[in-house]
């Protein structure tokens, strides 16, 4: 049996009073295009973080291809690539330099990094913006850049938080691409989303967070069951069901 | 007149919204209501006193006073753009409001406040100052009413005009370093009458007669003279910077957002990358040099240190022949404190900020930290101790005690180390987040006010007292102690660099919390 690419048990984490994230197991097999979505506020943000080693569980435990993130940090780090949601990246770099000094900081050679960033700037189509601040990049713009610094020093694993928000079409092919041909190699990608349809096309791997909690996790067709994902969804977080705002907003689309 | 009650009330809403959010936005509006009232105390009973001066002064005073308001109205908005959102037109480009409601609009939300009321009350005593009689008394209440307009009018058309380049990032740049110009400006008459350059009176004189004929010295000239005439020129300057203003503003709702366009950058190597082994050490210090030339912040920090050094050099060394060696040591080591007291080395990852993640998930072992530490300390220290030497050097040869240069350059590099030894661990023990967009009225994220204060002390502290055993030897005119001061500050600086790499292996988590809290 090989070992599971990511695998948390009862990880935690409570913001004051307000729990984020109340005991999530999360699995996610070696080599699949996971998605994990959730309507806002379900902590999926929250759990990436903790796997991610950027933010401290309450309680609970994450293993990255084995290895636990808060004991073996030195494994972990070296197997993951992030793109975490809104944070920013070295603005006041260029595209290029933010790639070079984010593979030399792994220790990668000046020469080889040159190299691979050429590349990576070539297939996310950044080439002529290349040289251009990350501060004046678009959101399209940067996501790609965030994900070419990711995929950099080559990881096995891939935690991307709302990769394709606020990316045009034509960027987003691009992204999902690149993402469709470094899962066919073996690695795992996992992402955060709310666009159903996306999670549908892309992933073979599903998990549905709400309320802190993972209400249904497995392959895409067990976790689908013979509805589309979204009236699955819909089903498991319970919002399949409310009224669609027929006795409000009586005024709106009536005669002006 | 509706509009002008619309805007008048939402103004209000809008500031009345600060007293629902967290403690420390109360905290920081209760502050502003008390300074604003405070202003306005000390102006009015300030300009009301310009009455127990003889006449001739007064009208001087007087002039120079309406004019400092009307240059202040023009340029602390500037400052505060992108703060208070009222004062970028964009923001109500797409309600439907023709182009005379919105200037009345706009108007009445520049009226309406705390500020503006202080100003219109520190005027008011100028009517008690200067005016003579009853006669007097209402032409001078005409001509406050005027230049409170004035000011008004100025500040909108002003930042109307420069609205599109406020928003663009080059634009805020430019104006983040502009600013410390300004504040220096306002330093001016601090260091003139500090190094005794002419009278007093006389230079009051002398820029009250230029002043005179402005738009602002004409008011209080008619205050003064009780003559309504000098009013008419003030009232056409309003009308004619308004209709400037109409015509900006109508423009700028109609120009496009040009802030995403951008320039390449050169993309160089940089000598000293090319020098140092290929490695994390030499990528970080590749970055952090690319930094302190592209970030504003880094910019004004350097700024900021070589001005306040040159300030005090300027206004220490004046005219003082005694001054030995002793003076270009005290200067010397002023600048390196000054150096290494940036908000940049006392809180390293906070100037990281929302980007520190990209670094986290790459640190995993104390050695990772320790590399990042160095780099930084090392890309600064390219630059710093040239500076100190120079600096030495310049000491020196203007005093003319040659004989300190040589210590003061050793003590301040030693100097340098312990403020780099100190400011690492405050940058860990400490962190805190400061705002991406600079202002020039606060450096850290509202409610961490208490940290930034805390680091900075912190670090300036820790300094003084590590400093002790290299900066009293060679004050007391042990001269050749200089020598252990470069290998005891570089000593600091790595026990430094190594204990706070320890704690931010730890810590790590908290520390990107602390360096991400939303300004």
């Amino acid at each position: 049996m090989t070992v599971d690419a990511v695998r948390t048990h009862g990880l935690a984490k409570r913001f004051g009073r307000q729990v984020a994230v109340a005991g999530v197991d999360l699995t996610v097999p070696a080599g699949s295009f996971a998605g994990l979505v959730g309507p806002n506020g379900a902590g999926k943000t929250t759990t990436l973080s903790m796997i991610t080693g950027l933010l401290r569980p309450d309680g609970g435990g994450a293993e990255v291809a084995g290895f636990n993130v808060w004991r073996d940090p030195v494994e972990v780090k070296a197997r993951i690539g992030v793109l975490p949601e809104g944070l920013r990246l070295f603005e006041r770099l260029s595209g290029r330099e933010l790639l070079i000094y984010n593979g030399r900081l792994r220790g990668l050679p000046r020469a080889e990094v040159a190299g691979r960033a050429e590349e990576l700037l070539r297939v996310m189509d950044l080439t002529e913006a290349a040289d251009k601040l990350v501060v004046d990049y678009s959101t399209g713009m940067r996501k790609k850049i965030g994900l070419a610094a990711a995929l950099l020093h080559n990881p096995s694993v891939l935690f991307l938080d709302e990769p394709f928000e606020g990316v045009d079409p034509v960027s987003a092919n691009t992204l999902t691409e690149v993402l469709r041909r470094f899962t066919a190699s073996g690695s795992t990608v996992i992402f955060s989303s709310h666009v159903m349809d996306l999670v549908e096309r892309l992933c073979d791997w599903v998990s549905v967070m709400a309320g802190g909690h993972i209400v249904a996790q497995g392959p895409l067709d067990e976790v689908r069951a013979g509805r589309s994902l979204n009236q699955a969804f819909l089903d498991l977080v319970g919002g399949g069901s409310r009224d669609s705002g027929d006795e409000g907003l009586s005024w709106l689309g009536a005669q002006r | 007149m509706n509009t002008f009650r619309l805007f008048a009330g939402l103004k209000l809403r809008l500031i009345a919204g600060n007293l629902r959010g967290a403690v420390e936005r109360k905290v920081g509006f209760v502050f502003t209501l008390i300074a604003a009232a405070f202003v306005a105390g000390i102006g009015f009973l300030s300009m009301s006193a310009i009455r127990f001066a003889e006449p001739d002064l007064a009208a001087d005073l007087g002039v120079v006073v309406f004019s400092a308001l009307v240059v202040g109205w023009a340029v602390i908005p500037l400052l505060s753009f992108g703060v208070d959102d009222t004062l970028d037109p964009s923001r109500l480009s797409l309600f439907p409001l023709r182009t005379r409601e919105m200037a009345i609009g706009l108007f009445a939300a520049s009226a309406t406040g705390a500020w503006p009321l202080a100003t219109l009350i520190a005027l008011l005593g100028g009517v008690v100052g200067l005016s003579r009689g009853l006669a007097g008394a209402l032409v001078g209440i005409a001509a406050v009413l005027l230049v409170f307009a004035l000011c008004l009018v100025v500040s909108r058309l002003i930042t109307t005009a420069l609205s599109s380049a406020l928003r663009s990032r080059r634009g805020r740049d430019a104006l983040a370093v502009a600013a410390i110009g300004i504040v220096l400006l306002f330093q001016l008459p601090n260091v003139i009458v500090n190094r005794g350059v002419g009278d007093p009176t006389a230079l009051l004189h002398g820029a009250a007669g230029v002043l005179r004929w402005t738009p602002p010295g004409l008011a209080a000239t008619s205050i003064s003279t009780g003559n309504p005439l000098w009013l008419v020129p003030v009232a056409a300057a309003i009308v004619l910077i308004g209709w400037l203003w109409i015509k900006a503003l109508a423009r700028a709702l109609v120009t496009p957002d040009s802030s995403s366009q951008a320039a390449s950058v050169r993309g160089s190597t940089g000598l000293l990358d090319r020098l140092m082994p290929d490695g994390p050490l030499s990528a970080v210090v590749y970055k952090e040099l690319r930094y302190i030339r592209r970030d504003p912040r880094f910019r004004v920090g350097w700024l900021v240190s070589l001005v306040v050094v040159g300030v005090l050099a300027f206004s220490q060394s004046g005219g003082d022949s005694t001054a030995g060696p002793g003076l270009v040591i005290w200067l010397t080591c002023l600048g390196a404190v000054m150096i290494g007291a940036q908000q940049q080395f006392g809180n390293m990852f906070g100037a990281d900020g929302r980007a520190l993640w990209m670094n986290a998930v790459v640190y995993a072992t104390d050695r990772d930290l320790r590399t990042d530490l160095r780099g930084r300390h090392l890309a600064a220290t390219t630059i710093a101790v040239p500076l100190i030497a120079v600096l030495a050097v310049a000491a020196g040869m203007f005093t003319g005690a040659t004989s300190g240069i040589l210590p003061a350059m050793l003590l301040g590099w030693g100097l340098l180390g312990v403020a780099f030894g100190s400011g690492a661990l405050t940058s860990v023990l400490v962190p805190y987040t400061i705002p991406d967009r600079l202002n020039a009225f606060t450096g850290a994220a509202p409610g961490q006010g208490g940290q930034a204060f805390l680091g900075s002390m912190g670090a300036m502290m820790a300094t003084g007292v590590v400093g002790l055993p290299i900066i009293v030897p060679v004050v007391l005119g042990i001269g050749w102690m200089g020598v252990v001061a470069l290998p005891y500050g570089v000593a600091i600086a790595l026990l430094g660099e190594h204990l706070a790499a320890k704690i931010a292996r730890m810590r790590m988590p908290e520390i990107l919390d602390a360096v991400t809290k939303a300004a």
